[in-house]
């Protein structure tokens, strides 16, 4: 007790929390923040669901026509991003700084490019939310989904900036692992929105 | 065990920071309420600059647009203030790659009231921050309560008007619902849960002081409607679409705040789950939690899974009201494909889960009461943890319920039925626990007792109701009259609302330091319970009679119980009085709280009132379950490291 004590007044903090689990906290943060995500996904696939199943409207919406081909290609894109990304979190694992900021480089320029060619898909799509239930729910989904494109690109670029000063180690990486989980949420939650909005 | 606690309960004396004097552009550097201030003018500008943007490259005229700055503003201020309070500047800070300041925990802790309106990331202030606020909120809504019944007293009255008096019940609903029911819980649990669990503190404390931040911004939105041209949102708490897309900018006040509250509940409830499974003291394995900690766990579980919900809910409304989507365009024009009953499949797929999170963390103070009360064991402790689970996965099974008259597919009514009565199964289970509890225990009225034991009696009324409400038949014959008003009344004035009373008399000492006042605590109980039941019980009879609730006006056969219940609502409103010069009178002048007045075994009593800085000394050791009252010797927790706490001498301990 006396020793407990004496340690305490010198450290003018709290006492080490006890871990009760060997899951990381930022960790299971992130997941069951994900798990809300995809909740947020639900509501939206819910609308889509009635629009589409309930209502039974056709798809797309007549006179309408949605680019699988060329979006094939940007889903592509977007899933080699989840390959970059656990590579650059492969190389800080085995220590090699090349590995990490290349990797990290190369995901934040992959999902740019991803973010940039879907925006050039509205420009060219020629119809506008507002002119169907069709197309209201699919400027929606993928609108959501490019929100949280957007925001997995702030946290990358964070990551990658913070890879160039030298930041994580093989011993510490979460700094770049949690955000890392956040976007290959973001790259397979793009699969159910690409193949419920064009593929089937 | 006295001399132990003793021991471990001197808090650690921190520098007292004065006010010091700082010049105007260095507090402006600084994050506070200055540079929140002058954030909020940037936020002002962003809104007006976006607009003015989009409309000039959309070729949209006049670029200005107060409705268009209003929306934006409404997302952007906010934002900007929690800026400028200084809410994201650590994590700016470390995810910009800067080195890492020294972690000097003097921003812990309260010294002096202004402490209370910084960004604290300690979570004992972050509780006393939710529980203030949330309850100058029921303050607010209770007031407008008084409004509805002024205006219901006679048939035919014109103290509102009718779109004010639209306006007024629904801003009621939503401030009691969105910030006063839902936060309440997650202050008191914010304060006792880590102490609880043996935790210094939350487990992402900044966090925590964000999701404090974002529910006053919630509830001064909502309120702030009614300033809003065109008055404030009036389309009850439900805002249903397409009434709610065709309605004045004030309906955005509401679908906006709703999301800065629903944020704010999430990112608690990702805490609170965080904490709980990563942060317990050594030795408290899950069946040995208080069950307040496995109610908060069930309680998060909903949060984190619903809240989406109703968060895209009112998003659809946004976009569509703002921007002209089409989701609930159905009626009138071209393009009506829209869907209007899926704003309420997905609405009320929150909304019903959250009818539990309103009332779950109040089912865990209950416990927590009734068996430092009763002196005994609560009876059937894994029963009571299995039903808060089997309510969260019933919970969700049950939403179509509040849609038997909305015109859905008939079918779907029949299974919702089934499960709406099954999931009365848990919650009487429930019930019947706290009976057997109460049964031959040795019953210390105290006044969180008398509050513990007035919600079973008027949530279970309550309850009965609500299975008679499941059953089809009868729901389509009373769904739109005063029956259903009584009922929610009952389970959330009588069931939620009294927990919480029995929370705050319960953990008040804990909290301040202070003793409250049991001779007003017990005025308050009884005044409150009287008024309670004559201002809502008569609603169950004229509801059955016929009359319509949400209604300006009604017919003169009713005029005479109104006029009854508009009386007794005003009395029940000046009970609230008694509570409030209680609570600021023992605040500032109440005898001194002894670490464990109510002889309590759960770890919060074991350290002082109010607790040290920092929690705990040394993080205790579990040995034995929470509520073993009336065993000789029982200790929960001691303050050794494990390895010395085994049981025969945490008995010994015990009995110094």
């Amino acid at each position: 007790m006396e020793s407990a004590s004496v340690t305490h007044a010198e450290h003018h903090g709290p006492p080490p929390a006890h871990r009760s689990s060997r899951v990381e906290p930022p960790v299971l943060g992130m997941v069951l923040f994900i798990i809300s995500e995809i909740m947020i996904f639900g509501a939206f696939f819910t609308a889509y669901f009635f629009i589409r199943v309930v209502t039974h409207d056709p798809w797309p919406a007549p006179g309408t026509k949605i680019p699988e081909a060329a979006t094939g290609i940007n889903t592509a894109i977007l899933l080699v991003s989840s390959l970059t990304i656990h590579w650059a979190l492969v190389s800080i694992k085995r220590g090699n700084r090349f590995g990490l900021k290349a990797g990290m480089v190369l995901t934040f320029l992959l999902g740019l490019t991803f973010l940039f060619l879907q925006v050039n898909e509205y420009v060219h799509l020629g119809w506008a939310p507002r002119d169907s239930a069709q197309a209201t729910i699919f400027y929606s989904l993928t609108g959501l989904h490019g929100a949280h494109v957007f925001v997995g690109l702030c946290a990358l670029l964070m990551v990658t900036i913070r890879s160039f000063r030298g930041h994580y180690s093989p011993e510490h990486h979460q700094g770049m692992e949690v955000p890392g989980i956040y976007w290959h949420f973001v790259d397979g939650m793009w699969i159910v929105v690409y193949t419920a909005l064009y593929v089937l | 065990m006295a001399t132990t606690v003793a021991e471990h309960t001197t808090a650690v004396t921190t520098p007292a920071r004065g006010r010091s004097r700082v010049p105007l552009p260095a507090k402006l550097r600084r994050g506070g309420w200055y540079r929140a201030a002058l954030f909020d003018v940037l936020g002002l500008g962003f809104a007006v600059g976006i607009t003015a943007l989009l409309r000039f490259v959309n070729h949209q005229h006049p670029v200005i647009d107060g409705h268009a700055i209003t929306t934006v503003a409404l997302f952007s201020v906010p934002v900007f203030f929690l800026l400028g309070l200084g809410a994201f500047d650590y994590w700016l800070y470390w995810a910009s790659g800067r080195p890492t300041r020294p972690e000097t925990h003097e921003d812990h802790g309260a010294h002096s009231w202004r402490d209370y309106f910084r960004v604290n990331p300690d979570h004992k202030v972050i509780g006393i921050q939710y529980t203030v606020t949330s309850f100058f909120f029921l303050f607010v809504g209770g007031m407008l309560a008084m409004l509805i019944r002024a205006q219901l007293a006679k048939p035919g009255m014109n103290f509102l008007t009718p779109e004010e008096f639209n306006g007024v019940f629904s801003v009621h609903a939503s401030l009691l619902i969105f910030v006063f029911v839902i936060p309440v819980f997650a202050g008191l649990a914010n304060f006792v849960l880590p102490l609880m669990i043996g935790a210094p503190d939350m487990a992402f404390p900044r966090l925590n002081a964000l999701s404090y931040w974002l529910l006053p911004i919630g509830g001064l939105m909502m309120l702030a409607s009614f300033l809003a041209p065109g008055g404030s949102f009036a389309t009850g708490w439900t805002a249903y679409a397409p009434l709610s897309t065709d309605m004045p900018i004030g309906q955005l006040f509401f679908s906006i705040g709703v999301q800065f509250a629903g944020f704010s509940s999430i990112f608690t409830a990702l805490n609170f789950l965080v904490t709980i499974i990563t942060m317990r003291a050594p030795g408290m394995s899950f069946f040995r939690l208080p069950l307040l900690v496995w109610a908060n766990f069930a309680t998060s579980l909903l949060v984190v899974i619903a809240t989406p919900f109703i968060a895209s809910s009112q998003f659809f409304i946004l976009l569509d009201s703002a921007l002209h989507f089409n989701f609930f365009n159905a009626f009138v024009g071209p393009h009506t494909n829209g869907n209007v009953l899926m704003y309420q499949h997905i609405f009320w797929f929150y909304s019903h889960p959250a009818v539990y999170i309103m009332m779950l963390p109040g089912f865990g103070i209950i416990s927590e009461v009734i068996a430092v009360n009763a002196r005994k064991p609560i009876f059937g402790y894994r029963m009571m943890a299995f039903s808060l689970i089997a309510i969260v996965v019933l919970g969700f099974t049950v939403w179509a319920h509040h849609m038997f008259v909305s015109g859905m597919q008939p079918w779907i009514r029949i299974p919702m039925m089934v499960t709406t009565a099954i999931i009365s199964v848990p919650t009487g289970i429930k019930i019947f626990s706290w009976l057997a509890t109460l049964w031959r225990g040795v019953l210390h009225m105290s006044t969180q007792m008398l509050f513990a034991l007035g919600f079973i009696t008027m949530f279970t009324l309550g309850g009965i109701s609500g299975v008679m409400l499941a059953m089809v038949p009868f729901d389509i014959h009373v769904s739109q009259t005063y029956f259903i008003v009584a009922h929610i009344h009952y389970v959330l004035f009588g069931g939620s609302l009294f927990t919480i009373f029995a929370g705050v008399y319960h953990w008040f000492p804990k909290m301040t330091g202070r003793m409250l006042d049991e001779r007003l605590g017990r005025l308050h109980f009884w005044s409150t319970f009287i008024f309670f039941n004559l201002t809502f019980g008569p609603m169950h009879y004229i509801g059955l009679l016929g009359m319509p609730r949400r209604v300006y006006s009604y017919s003169a056969q009713f005029a005479g119980w109104n006029l009854f219940i508009s009386i007794c609502s005003f009395f029940l409103g000046l009970t609230f009085l008694i509570f409030l010069w209680n609570i600021v009178a023992s605040w500032r002048h109440g005898p001194r709280a002894a670490g464990n007045p109510w002889r309590a075994l759960s770890l919060e009593w074991q350290v002082s009132s109010p607790p040290p800085i920092f929690n705990f000394e040394t993080i205790p050791t579990v040995v034995g379950g929470p509520y073993e009252y009336g065993v000789p010797g029982a200790v929960h927790g001691v303050f050794k490291p494990p390895a010395e706490a085994r049981r025969p001498s945490a008995v010994a301990v015990a009995r110094e």
